[in-house]
């Protein structure tokens, strides 16, 4: 009886605001959407930064015989004396966690692995690789300071940061992250405003209904409700729509990337975002209802 | 029944208080007409009655309770306890005879069955018996503010407030608005109607409390309209 009542008032009140109901659902589906993507990009993120993070290295390459970079000055290449100082070196800095030896046949063969430029690889000998150690750190933030120390140290010709090159990718991706959720902001900000001007027109709309039923004694609830669950259902179904974008968003944008990347997005991540999103849509259309019935119709 | 006890209401923005130091006893069962100028606190009365304003002083008491002590939570309790009807009827236009009755018990929770009994019984006591299926706009004057009665008095309150009820209806139909409000009477419910109506007060010989200018300036029983004092 009572759900009967409530739920025939909220049909009629949708039905007669229709252009406003459907202003609200694409404003909620569209920032739904774009709040559950930049979560998206932060977890991907988030992800495959502790999956880098284990797997960054400081590679320290030797001075050869004729190497060509700068501190070699002597041409005459690293002596053992100064490989076995250096390694000292670096085993005694507490950032470091591990360090291995890599020998130019080891290096020769890694190449090989790896290129499939088979021109290239014929040019190359085994004497051509330089000599180098793999540097494991404990705190990959700390490769900046280990290699300021390192830089400068005999026989060392030139050290690769492998942080550096992911940082620019990483950068890219904080920037769309935060492009995400400053519109995502907005268009929150928007339907919040549309939602309280529904909520405000409904209210106009009905004022006779409301009117009588305060006279007859109706509980504020009772008053309340329909206009609440107006907003409720409106956020709803943008909530919906949004799932369905980030569905297919996972599908044709994260997916497809995956190919580069070595953590994919899981569907547990995916669904776990869309219900939070779908939280926040419908607590924001509850909240601004609220806020507006308090304002506009007195009990 | 409704006890205001030395009360004076001052509306916002004004210097004349709409109720001044105004005591009245209405006991359960009576029915007082309450007459005066346009102005003269009529309607500001009957909003006291249901706690829609709040006095500057004095104390109210209505059916039993303190409205000074009664938080806002309980308000609607109180207002099932009194019906209301007004000049301009206040019916639904969407609604039909049956369904504007029925919507008074719909919000306030009461289960269908005993719409079902009690909705046509009311409508015969208001004389609409046959009309349940007309909207308002098919009805006349006269029989809108029937259905407004009717909607009033379904859930058998205890007091009846009633707000210039025939002010839109010619004298003829009045009587027949008079009977029905004798009639809600006579069932024991307490009425408090508000009226200009000088042949209605000098016909039904009722209590009359005339106010003017927010003070009560005669309060008799089986009064008539324009005595002088």
């Amino acid at each position: 009886m009572r759900a009967n009542f409530i739920f025939s008032e909220v049909w009629i009140g949708l039905r007669r605001n229709l252009t406003m109901t459907i202003a609200v659902i694409v404003t909620v589906a569209v920032g739904m959407a774009l709040l559950g993507i930049g979560l998206m990009i932060n977890s991907q993120v988030s992800s495959m930064t502790s999956y880098w993070s284990d797997k960054v290295e400081l590679s320290v390459y030797l001075c050869k015989e004729n190497s060509p970079f700068e501190p070699c000055t002597d041409k005459k290449g690293i002596s053992e004396e100064q490989k076995t100082a250096l390694e000292a070196v670096i085993k005694g800095m507490p950032q470091v966690e591990d360090v291995i030896f890599e020998d130019s046949a080891t290096a020769y063969k890694n190449f090989l692995d790896n290129q499939s430029n088979n021109v290239f690889a014929s040019f190359l000998k085994v004497e051509d690789m330089p000599e180098s150690f793999r540097v494991k750190l404990g705190d990959p933030d700390q490769s900046q300071a280990v290699t300021e120390e390192l830089t400068g140290q005999a026989g060392v010709s030139n050290i690769v940061n492998q942080r550096q090159l992911l940082d620019s990718y990483f950068g890219f991706m904080d920037k769309l992250q935060w492009m995400a959720l400053s519109v995502a902001f907005a268009m929150v900000f928007a339907a919040t405003l549309l939602i309280g001007n529904t909520v405000r027109l409904s209210a106009f709309n009905r004022r006779r209904e409301t009117g009588i039923m305060r006279l007859v004694g109706a509980s504020n609830v009772y008053i309340q409700l329909p206009f609440v669950l107006e907003g409720v259902i409106a956020g709803l179904i943008g909530g919906v729509l949004a799932a369905v974008m980030l569905i297919t968003s996972k599908v044709l944008i994260f997916d497809s990337i995956q190919n580069f990347i070595p953590e994919a997005l899981g569907w547990n991540t995916v669904a776990g975002i869309i219900s939070g999103t779908m939280a926040i849509g419908v607590i924001i259309c509850i909240l601004a209802s609220f806020i507006t019935l308090r304002r506009y119709l007195r009990v | 029944m409704i006890h205001f006890d030395n009360v004076t209401k001052v509306y916002v923005n004004q210097n004349r208080p709409a109720l001044d130091h105004i005591s009245v006893d209405v006991d359960k069962g009576e029915f007082v007409f309450l007459v005066g100028p346009s102005g003269s606190g009529k309607s500001t009365f009957l909003r006291l009655v249901l706690k829609e304003e709040r006095p500057n002083s004095g104390a109210i008491h209505v059916a039993g309770k303190d409205l000074s002590k009664l938080s806002n939570f309980k308000v609607p309790h109180l207002r099932r306890r009194i019906g209301c009807v007004f000049q301009d009827f206040r019916l639904l236009p969407n609604k039909n005879v049956y369904e504007n009755v029925a919507f008074a018990l719909e919000v306030i929770g009461k289960p269908r069955r005993f719409i079902r009994k009690v909705v046509p019984e009311v409508i015969e006591l208001v004389g609409l018996e046959g009309k349940a299926h007309r909207m308002p706009d098919e009805l006349s004057g006269g029989e809108q503010q029937r259905v407004a009665m009717a909607r009033a008095f379904v859930n058998r309150p205890m007091i009846l407030l009633a707000d210039e009820p025939t002010g839109n209806i010619d004298p003829a139909t009045s009587i027949g608005i008079m009977k029905v409000l004798d009639r809600i009477n006579r069932t024991g419910t307490t009425v408090l109607m508000a009226t200009h109506d000088a042949a209605i007060v000098d016909s039904m010989r009722k209590r009359v409390v005339e106010l003017e200018d927010g003070k009560i300036v005669r309060d008799q029983s089986r009064g008539v309209y324009g005595q002088a004092y």
